[in-house]
């Protein structure tokens, strides 16, 4: 059975009674969840349909393992020369551009994802808070992940996910 | 030092020899194993800040390290013109979908900018443009990349500047650019065009078009791999400028390190590139590595080793020159099939340095050329022997197209023989016969 994922990846505290506070429950919403072998194309039609910035990626075990940002999509369908030598890519013709989502077809999201060396190495590398985390715990997350969102996991159980914009939205000060 | 004690003698040996095997082996990063060692002979007291800052025979040589510096920082401005891009993509078009004509071109232009610019920045412009037009034109790239590292492996052997064991042997042989245009050219002119009859059998496999994987070569545009096309005219006026103050280095009083940093700022200065453009193609840890390299060998020069196995070797030819040259040419391919070339040329220079010594006229400077010829040609032997083999082989690897040792020593093998068996009757006849 699954080891029991440390949700709360920081500690629930900093949030003073007396001033109304944020916290994870109030941010998430409800979000596409896909799995490793998910199709990359119908994975990516998500992304795009949904004008998500990237996708939550569950374990075997069901668990938020990765963020899939948009631009790790387009690393894999870009042809590897190009990113060893950016200066080719201006030199195709621009109908190609076109053709470029065509390399994801026949293969899965496990395939986009990063190397393994960048994958969590332990659970505390997860994107994942807990629903009690406040607005800078989830953003400290965030930043330290490089991720443009975080799963709210409670129980083993995916709540929702938060994204940065709405993050943002929350931590912007009123004009 | 005279007359060091001998405890010293047999820890410095040591030291060197275990430094060699980790870095022949990389169990430890080449770096940490020669500044490890560097440091163990100031501890034994084989070498002293003053042997080994100050002085090239028993230290570091900095014409070396800043020759290499200014060369990586001239590369830096030329690598953002596209030129090669531009080169290579042009060269694909000119192929017509032939895959041996394309072969050949591409073979041609990287052997010829690898007389100018260090192998592995060659590889690292020429293998990513390969890639594209192989998929282009619908061919398997794994044997064109192959091919694209022998060509740079001996195109860069023609020169003084296109390859860090020939600057090394360059300057601790005071052999001068021309030396090297005069003496090794010629032959990397033979070796190329030789190699390019050779892959037309070697690499026949490779030739064949997969129809369904075929674009129009044609449809690729190489003129917006310039992205400054004045930019591009300055460089190259820049480069131009660096290849004849190399040609009249003597003349004009200067040595190639000062060539080499002048040129690196005058690129710099024309290019109006900052700081972090212009270092971002300056190998460090190369620089550094050699630091501890001309430590090390500088410690054992100091202590007399160098120069005690100098007598030995002088004793064992016993004058016989050809046998020398016979012996350094195929054993120095055979070492740098295995082992880096930098750390093995970097350790011969004194000894060959002492054999020359003993004798005379343009006989015994063929030893260098021995030596240069065989460092370079081996390094195609296997898919470690050279820095622009693995360097190829990585790209290769992430593109989806591994290349094997093995596949690559099965090439390697044959390409290396037959080079070095070309080798050996050109320093023959010019040195002994024709002399």
């Amino acid at each position: 059975m699954t080891a029991r994922i440390p949700v709360a990846i920081v500690e629930i505290a900093g949030c003073r009674s007396s001033v109304p506070c944020v916290r994870a429950r109030d941010l998430m919403e409800d979000f596409p969840l896909v799995g490793k072998q998910t199709d990359a194309l119908a994975a990516t039609r998500l992304l795009v349909e949904r004008g998500l910035p990237g996708l939550v990626v569950l374990d075997s075990k069901g668990l938020p393992l990765v963020v899939l940002p948009g631009s790790q999509v387009l690393r894999f369908a870009l042809p590897e020369y190009v990113e060893d030598d950016p200066t080719l890519a201006a030199v195709f013709p621009e109908a190609e551009a076109d053709r470029l989502c065509e390399r994801l077809a026949g293969h899965t999201v496990a395939q986009l994802m990063p190397d393994r060396a960048y994958l969590p190495q332990h659970d505390r590398d997860r994107p994942i808070v807990d629903p009690e985390a406040t607005a800078l715990q989830v953003a400290s997350v965030m930043s330290r992940q490089h991720s443009p969102m975080v799963a709210v996991v409670q129980d083993e159980m995916v709540l929702g996910v938060i994204t940065v914009h709405r993050l943002l939205g929350a931590l912007l000060p009123d004009r | 030092m005279t007359d060091p004690n001998p405890w010293v003698v047999a820890a410095a040996v040591t030291v060197f020899v275990l430094a060699y095997v980790l870095i022949a082996t990389e169990w430890v990063h080449r770096v940490r194993a020669a500044l490890g060692g560097a440091a163990v002979m100031f501890l034994i007291g084989a070498s002293s800040g003053q042997q080994a800052f100050f002085s090239a025979e028993t230290g570091i040589d900095w014409n070396v390290i800043l020759l290499l510096f200014g060369m990586m920082v001239v590369i830096s401005v030329v690598n953002q013109t596209g030129l090669f891009e531009y080169l290579a993509i042009w060269a694909g078009k000119r192929a017509a979908g032939r895959p041996y004509r394309l072969l050949v071109l591409l073979s041609v232009i990287t052997a010829a900018t690898s007389a100018v610019l260090d192998n592995v920045t060659t590889v690292l412009l020429v293998a990513p443009v390969t890639l594209l037009v192989c998929s282009r034109l619908g061919v398997r790239p794994e044997l064109f990349l192959v091919a694209m590292a022998m060509a740079s492996n001996i195109g860069g052997v023609g020169t003084l500047i296109g390859d860090p064991p020939n600057i090394i042997i360059g300057s601790r042989a005071g052999l001068s650019f021309n030396d090297f245009l005069v003496n090794l050219a010629p032959l990397a002119i033979v070796l190329v065009a030789v190699f390019l009859l050779l892959a037309r059998f070697l690499f026949r496999s490779a030739f064949v078009i997969d129809p369904a994987q075929a674009q129009d070569v044609g449809a690729l545009d190489e003129r917006r791999a310039i992205r400054d096309p004045a930019l591009l005219r300055r460089v190259l006026a820049v480069l131009a400028l660096i290849l004849v103050a190399f040609a009249l280095h003597s003349v004009l009083g200067l040595d190639p390190s000062v060539v080499a940093l002048l040129g690196a700022g005058a690129m710099i200065l024309v290019s109006g590139a900052d700081r972090s453009e212009f270092l971002q193609d300056v190998e460090w840890e190369t620089l550094v590595f050699f630091v501890g390299l001309f430590v090390m060998v500088g410690a054992l020069v100091n202590i007399g080793v160098i120069n005690w196995l100098g007598q030995q070797a002088t004793q064992a030819v016993g004058g016989h020159l050809l046998l020398a040259v016979t012996v350094l040419l195929f054993g120095s391919a055979l070492i740098s099939g295995i082992i880096d070339n930098i750390p093995y040329v970097a350790t011969l220079t004194p000894l060959v340095a002492d054999l020359v010594a003993g004798g005379s006229g343009s006989e015994s400077t063929s030893l260098w050329w021995a030596l240069a010829l065989g460092a370079g040609l081996g390094g195609n032997a296997t898919a470690i022997g050279a820095s622009a083999n693995v360097v190829v082989t990585g790209i290769a690897a992430r593109d989806g197209h591994p290349i094997s040792f093995g596949t690559f020593t099965r090439y390697g093998i044959v390409v290396t023989t037959v080079t070095v068996l070309i080798a050996w009757p050109y320093l023959w006849l010019r040195y002994f016969v024709l002399n």
